[in-house]
């Protein structure tokens, strides 16, 4: 019974932080331009994540180290030094494209602009993780995350094809706009495959005391939670197919043309439940991101760390996210469009994505840190198809930002 | 015992639990006919700087001690005696606090996050 609670519980929180900026831009653009094509995409990116943060919570459960430990202690510091640097990079560029999704969230709300969101967001964010838990920002802000569940209800009741809905899970070639379909392809699996998520997760395990007993409740969670999760990514396309693509709003390159995605399906409610959608989800992740920064660094270094300690007794890390949080607040403070900034860091990660993919082949196969619990025949498997198509995405990423980006 | 794959890396905590760094340097003996001898373990930013190579290590050397004074001019050392239980982490049988590895944190305490309301 307790096992099951901790599941739902799980799958819920997964579900619930599932969604951000990334994810619903990119799932819109490509909704928009594309139809059901690149479904496809999104289910690849989610069969990515779920064998990736599968392998993070077990490796933490088993080893009892994160994936940022792991990294440093079996590569050695200089080897580090580059998936740390990467790492922190991107994730300052997608933090900041995350403020910028919930500033827009308050600008849509009140007409008041974006730019003015910026900085009280992040003092807000900054204040959650001053002062509060792990459990409250993992469990209160992906309850709320929840909302997002309303493209799902929306994508049903608009009664898509279904028959052309399963077609598109298979990938097919472009009929217009190739470079950009490729380009959309892209960004769409760097919003799924962030390597926050499962860095975050390897350390909500460490922060949770997960062991050994914990193996099955993680397979669970990552199956689960991640599958439910794209599936929300699968509604935001399917109902921009459906509102914007099919009512000739084919480029989606301005936020203000998103909230009428929701409005056919729900009237003035669906512009309510957009907001909220946008706010929530994007919020979630700004914690969780600025978070994971000062995880990172934390464990990369080997300072004191836990988000449930006083800031007074790991200052080096409360010192991290407080000056990562504010600094990624500035672009949009000072008026840089946040959706070009999101469909830019989305692409940048997929290119990261062998940096921090790689080590997984060798972390998930250490019988000195997994024992038993090594990977077997279909989880390397997995992990070889997902660094080869890693180095892909980091070939192509950034040709096709020139010739296929907005 | 292999000591870069066990020890070199490893998480370093002292005698109470406490999150001290990352071991970033051993310290070997040459002894004339004999194997050379684990002496110390470093732990601390010129130790890191130094394994990218001595340019970094000579510059981090520099900056550690206009930062923070003579006492952070050469990297921390602790005798490899103090080493108490080499498992998940490395316990060593010292109070950080009595030591100056986590100087640069207590003064972000004492003057910057000690200041904010709520630390």
């Amino acid at each position: 019974m307790k096992k099951l609670l901790e599941i739902s519980l799980g799958v819920v929180t997964s579900v619930g932080g599932f969604l951000e900026v990334g994810s619903l831009a990119t799932a819109a653009q490509a909704g928009a331009l594309f139809d059901f094509q690149l479904i496809w995409a999104i289910l690849l990116g989610t069969i990515c994540i779920i064998f990736l943060v599968e392998m993070a919570g077990r490796f933490a459960a088993v080893s009892k180290h994160t994936i940022a430990d792991g990294l440093r202690e079996r590569f050695g510091f200089n080897a580090f030094l580059w998936p740390l640097v990467t790492t922190l990079l991107v994730n300052f560029l997608v933090l900041s494209a995350e403020i910028g999704g919930v500033s827009i969230a308050g600008e849509l709300a009140t007409g008041i602009g974006f730019q003015w969101w910026a900085l009280p967001v992040a003092l807000v964010a900054w204040l959650l993780l001053w002062k509060g838990t792990f459990g409250l920002i993992e469990k209160g802000v992906s309850l709320l995350g929840l909302v997002t569940l309303c493209f799902v209800v929306a994508a049903v009741i608009l009664r898509p094809d279904w028959t052309r809905v399963a077609v598109s899970s298979m990938p097919s070639l472009p009929h217009h706009d190739t470079a950009t379909y490729w380009f959309m392809a892209v960004s769409i699996l760097g919003a799924s495959v962030s390597p926050y998520l499962f860095m975050f997760y390897s350390a909500g395990a460490i922060e949770d005391k997960w062991d050994k007993s914990y193996l099955g409740i993680n397979r669970a969670i990552a199956g689960l939670g991640m599958s439910f999760g794209g599936t929300i990514s699968i509604g935001v396309l399917i109902v921009a197919a459906l509102v914007l693509g099919a009512n000739g709003i084919t480029q989606v390159d301005d936020y203000h043309q998103l909230p009428l995605m929701l409005t056919p399906v729900f009237g003035f409610w669906g512009f309510v439940l957009f907001v909220a959608s946008l706010g929530i989800a994007c919020f979630g992740a700004t914690v969780e991101i600025a978070l994971q920064q000062a995880y990172l660094v934390a464990q990369g270094f080997g300072w004191n760390w836990g988000e449930d300690l006083k800031p007074r007794d790991d200052p080096g890390f409360a010192m991290v996210y407080t000056v990562t949080i504010l600094a990624a607040a500035i672009p949009i403070a000072l008026g840089l469009d946040p959706l070009k900034l999101t469909i830019f860091s989305m692409a940048l990660t997929a290119a990261s994505l062998p940096l921090t993919v790689v080590p997984f082949l060798f972390l998930l196969n250490d019988e000195s840190y997994m024992g038993q619990n090594r990977n077997g025949v279909i989880s390397n498997a997995a992990v070889l198809l997902i660094i080869a198509l890693g180095f892909v995405l980091a070939v192509v990423a950034i040709p096709l930002q020139i010739f296929g980006g907005s | 015992m292999r000591m870069i794959r066990d020890v070199l890396d490893k998480q370093v905590v002292d005698r109470n639990q406490v999150k001290i760094g990352k071991i970033d340097g051993i310290v070997a003996q040459l002894r004339r006919g004999r194997p050379p001898r684990v002496a110390a373990v470093e732990i601390g930013s010129i130790a890191l700087a130094r394994r990218l190579g001595p340019l970094p290590g000579r510059w981090m050397a520099i900056v550690a001690a206009k930062l923070g004074g003579e006492r952070h001019a050469k990297p921390h050392r602790v005798a490899w005696s103090k080493v108490r239980d080499i498992g998940l982490d490395i316990e060593l049988d010292i109070d950080v606090h009595k030591t100056a590895i986590c100087d640069w944190q207590d003064w972000l305490r004492d003057h910057i996050v000690g200041k904010i309301p709520g630390a």
